[in-house]
């Protein structure tokens, strides 16, 4: 089972388009796929006609009065499920930090049951670091960070960058950053798409273009590709899952 | 992902056009539904040609349609239940030939080295049913299928009754549930007994797991010899019969194996069932399926070298092993005409005639040619069996350290038909007592079985090395690797030499032979119930 964070410090950078879009092709790839919708602004969960509610709430996941197996729900999709977001999860710190052993290793032990069950796990995280961040950090394999090509995303990645290397413990975690929401008309997001390419050389080559058909997903409440599979950003997406795969 | 999966037939006759579109637009009345433009479907169930799959309860599913292509890894002791899905896009066939993933997995172990063979392929057409919540989010879905199990050799398709598959959405039990109770008020529909795996190959009229090259006749003691000599050969013939056209077609290198393990049987049971069929007839026919094992030689040795090539070469040191490669090529090279020129033999006239003849004669009226072919089966067996047994301990004790490797050929021939002989009467000796000498006989063939095969191959790959060379296909390096094979083989052979007078010694102990005498003694135990019985 692979774990994927889509996550990103900033908010509005396109965290759940990309956790939606990536889950329907990993599923269509024939890859059992969960998707964890930890925001809880419970957009994913939307988008999948999924009511953002878990039963017993993140404190009944935490305190193992309720098992994530019970909150899982089946997409419209064939081997693509979702775990709900809950309203609950806005007090997640303070959840995970009243939990007795490890609070930054909450996350990780409530998948342990589903190891055999998913090939993939994709969470959708709030945008912040915190315990819950910690909690993402140490669960998952690698982090998928989507980048709007400004110069303040790029001071945010070299703070995660930095924060993941003066902490102890994320040594292993692979950070795969690409740019998200580009406005190929733009000449400083083409500059600095050429600039921190060259500087991050992790940083993955596909590009999500700034697109009307991503914002209408709302609309459709179902993934870019399901409705529209050949279109441009569409495309994209699948150009990042290769990568994505590749890299794993 | 263990869906909950409920199947259920549509009322009416099989093959009815009507079944399915008046059924889904009684559904759409009762429930909340999107449909979706039906689709072509193909179905295909695979399996190794030895059934590994089935025999391990599962079933391997390729569903094709229009948008998609995906393998379904089934439960069939749970009705078909889903345990795994993949996508794929390639021809099943070896597990290699495979993409990674979850089907894969579980296939891998069950399948070995085995080809994928489809063993039913179903084609027709699919409507589904998206059963709706508020949202419009698909609760469940309805799939009515209307499937035919496509022709196959001299057999015409069979259409199979209208199904309905009600799968259930994770996380929305409850709504599948009021969907199915809806169903069978609405349509009074009948649960499905069997899965559709099962339900194929019934209307097919195959049974799945059919083949077996394993020797499993229940003969009756009492049976006069000739009959159940029919019986024997008979069942052999349908073992050969079973395998000719994937041993044609290449297939699966067992396909060929079991046809020579048939033959081979043939053969024994020709010549070691003495006096009982016409003896001008098993002259004719012993000389003829010689023919056939000699044909079918080369191809085997091939198939025998390439299959043990990945440990071949891991015998050799680390440094040698890829000078090994140009043989691997070099025999892979010759492999396409050997494989053309066995499958010209199999649709030859000489070979059909053989099949032909050999049927007639074991299924024309019995003729009472031999001096006892109306002798109890047992007798026969027992006089058979003492005096192989007899002949396997002579020859054994006969050979010491000096002796030439042609008398332990000689005795490994002996004691393979005592093993033949022991194999095809089993049923007519207590089952514990008859399987544990097969086995300490096993041990002893094994030994020499090594001893010869290393022998014939070390000289066998001689020879290659030499034709290699002819032909310019050797580099210094390649002859070289062989050289340290040779060696490896022949070290391999003087092992075996050297373990032989112990293995023997257990074949020739005094619990061993008391075993025997007590199983050729048995006649009255086995007796007894028989008479209490009449």
């Amino acid at each position: 089972m692979n774990i994927i964070g889509v996550y990103s410090i900033k908010g509005g950078v396109g965290k759940t388009a990309t956790t939606v879009n990536l889950a329907y092709l990993a599923a269509e790839a024939g890859h059992r796929t969960l998707v964890w919708d930890l925001d809880p602004q419970g957009a994913a969960s939307y988008f999948f006609r999924i009511k953002p509610r878990v039963k017993g709430g993140g404190r009944g996941l935490l305190r193992g009065k309720r098992s994530p197996d019970d909150a899982i729900k089946g997409t419209d999709f064939e081997g693509l499920d979702l775990l709900p977001a809950d309203f609950s999860y806005r007090n997640m710190d303070i959840l995970l930090e009243g939990a007795k052993k490890k609070p930054g290793e909450q996350l990780r032990r409530l998948l342990k049951p589903f190891v055999k069950e998913y090939d993939l796990v994709l969470f959708d995280c709030p945008p912040s670091i915190s315990l819950m961040s910690e909690n993402i950090f140490r669960a998952a394999d690698a982090l998928l960070v989507p980048l709007i090509p400004s110069t303040l995303s790029a001071r945010t990645l070299a703070q995660l960058l930095d924060f993941l290397k003066t902490e102890d413990g994320f040594g292993a975690l692979r950070v795969l950053p690409f740019f998200s929401m580009v406005d190929a008309e733009r000449a400083l997001h083409t500059e600095t798409i050429e600039r921190l390419s060259a500087e991050h050389p992790e940083i993955l080559p596909a590009v999500i273009p700034l697109a009307p058909e991503v914002e209408r997903m709302g609309l459709h409440r179902m993934p870019l590709p399901a409705y529209a599979p050949s279109n441009a950003a569409a495309g994209a997406y699948r150009a990042l899952w290769d990568e994505l795969a590749t890299a794993l | 992902m263990n869906l909950l999966a409920m199947d259920y037939l549509l009322p009416g006759a099989a093959g009815a056009a009507q079944d399915t579109d008046a059924a889904a637009a009684a559904i759409r009345a009762h429930l909340r539904c999107e449909p979706e433009p039906p689709v072509r479907l193909r179905r295909r169930f695979f399996d190794s040609f030895e059934w590994s799959l089935y025999r391990a309860g599962a079933a391997l599913e390729e569903v094709v349609t229009d948008q998609h292509r995906e393998l379904l890894w089934q439960d069939l002791s749970n009705y078909g239940a889903i345990l795994a899905r993949q996508a794929t896009a390639a021809e099943p066939g070896l597990i290699d030939d495979l993409p990674p993933g979850p089907v894969q997995e579980r296939v891998a172990p069950l399948l070995g080295v085995r080809r994928l063979l489809p063993m039913a392929v179903l084609s027709g057409s699919r409507q589904t049913l998206r059963v709706l919540n508020d949202d419009d989010k698909t609760v469940a879905r309805i799939w009515l299928e209307e499937m035919r199990v496509e022709a196959d050799g001299g057999r015409s398709s069979v259409p199979l009754p209208a199904r309905l598959r009600l799968a259930g959405v994770r996380g929305y039990t409850h709504e599948t549930e009021t969907a199915a109770h809806r169903l069978k008020t609405v349509l009074g529909l009948e649960p499905a007994h069997a899965p559709l795996y099962l339900e194929a190959f019934a209307a097919a009229g195959r049974r799945p797991g059919g083949y077996s090259s394993k020797l499993d006749y229940r003969l009756d003691p009492a049976q006069p010899a000739e009959a159940a000599t029919r019986t024997i050969l008979l069942d052999l013939l349908s073992t050969l019969e079973a395998n000719i056209d994937g041993t044609r077609r290449n297939l699966d290198p067992e396909f060929l194996h079991d046809l020579r393990v048939a033959t081979r049987r043939t053969r024994s049971a020709l010549s070691q069932i003495k006096g009982v069929l016409p003896q001008a007839v098993v002259d004719d026919f012993k000389a003829r399926f010689a023919w056939l094992q000699q044909v079918t030689g080369p191809v085997r040795d091939l198939d025998v070298y390439l299959l043990d090539f990945p440990q071949l070469k891991a015998e050799l040191p680390p440094s040698l092993r890829d000078d090994l490669d140009p043989l691997r090529d070099w025999l892979a090279a010759h492999y396409d005409a050997e494989q053309q020129a066995l499958a010209r033999a199999l649709e030859g006239e000489r070979f059909k005639t053989l099949l032909r003849d050999w049927r007639a004669f074991l299924e024309a009226p019995e003729r009472n040619g031999a001096t006892d072919a109306q002798t109890p089966i047992k007798a026969v067996a027992d006089k058979r069996i003492r005096r192989m047994v007899k002949r396997v301990r002579e020859e054994g004790r006969a050979i010491t350290d000096a002796s030439p490797p042609e008398d332990l050929h000689e005795l490994r021939k002996s004691c393979k038909k005592l093993r033949y002989l022991m194999e095809f009467f089993q049923s007519l000796y207590p089952a514990d007592d008859i399987k544990g000498l097969i086995k300490q006989t096993k041990v002893l063939l094994d030994n020499l079985g090594r001893f010869q095969d290393l022998a014939v191959q070390a000289e066998h790959l001689r020879e290659t090395a030499a034709a290699m060379q002819r032909e310019g296909a050797a580099p210094l390096d390649t002859l070289l690797a062989m050289g340290a094979l040779v060696s490896r083989m022949l070290e391999g052979q003087q092992r075996a030499r050297r373990e032989f007078a112990r293995i023997f010694a257990g074949f020739d102990s005094a619990d061993n032979i008391a075993g025997f005498e007590r199983l050729l003694a048995a006649k009255k135990r086995r007796a007894a119930p028989a008479e209490a019985g009449a």
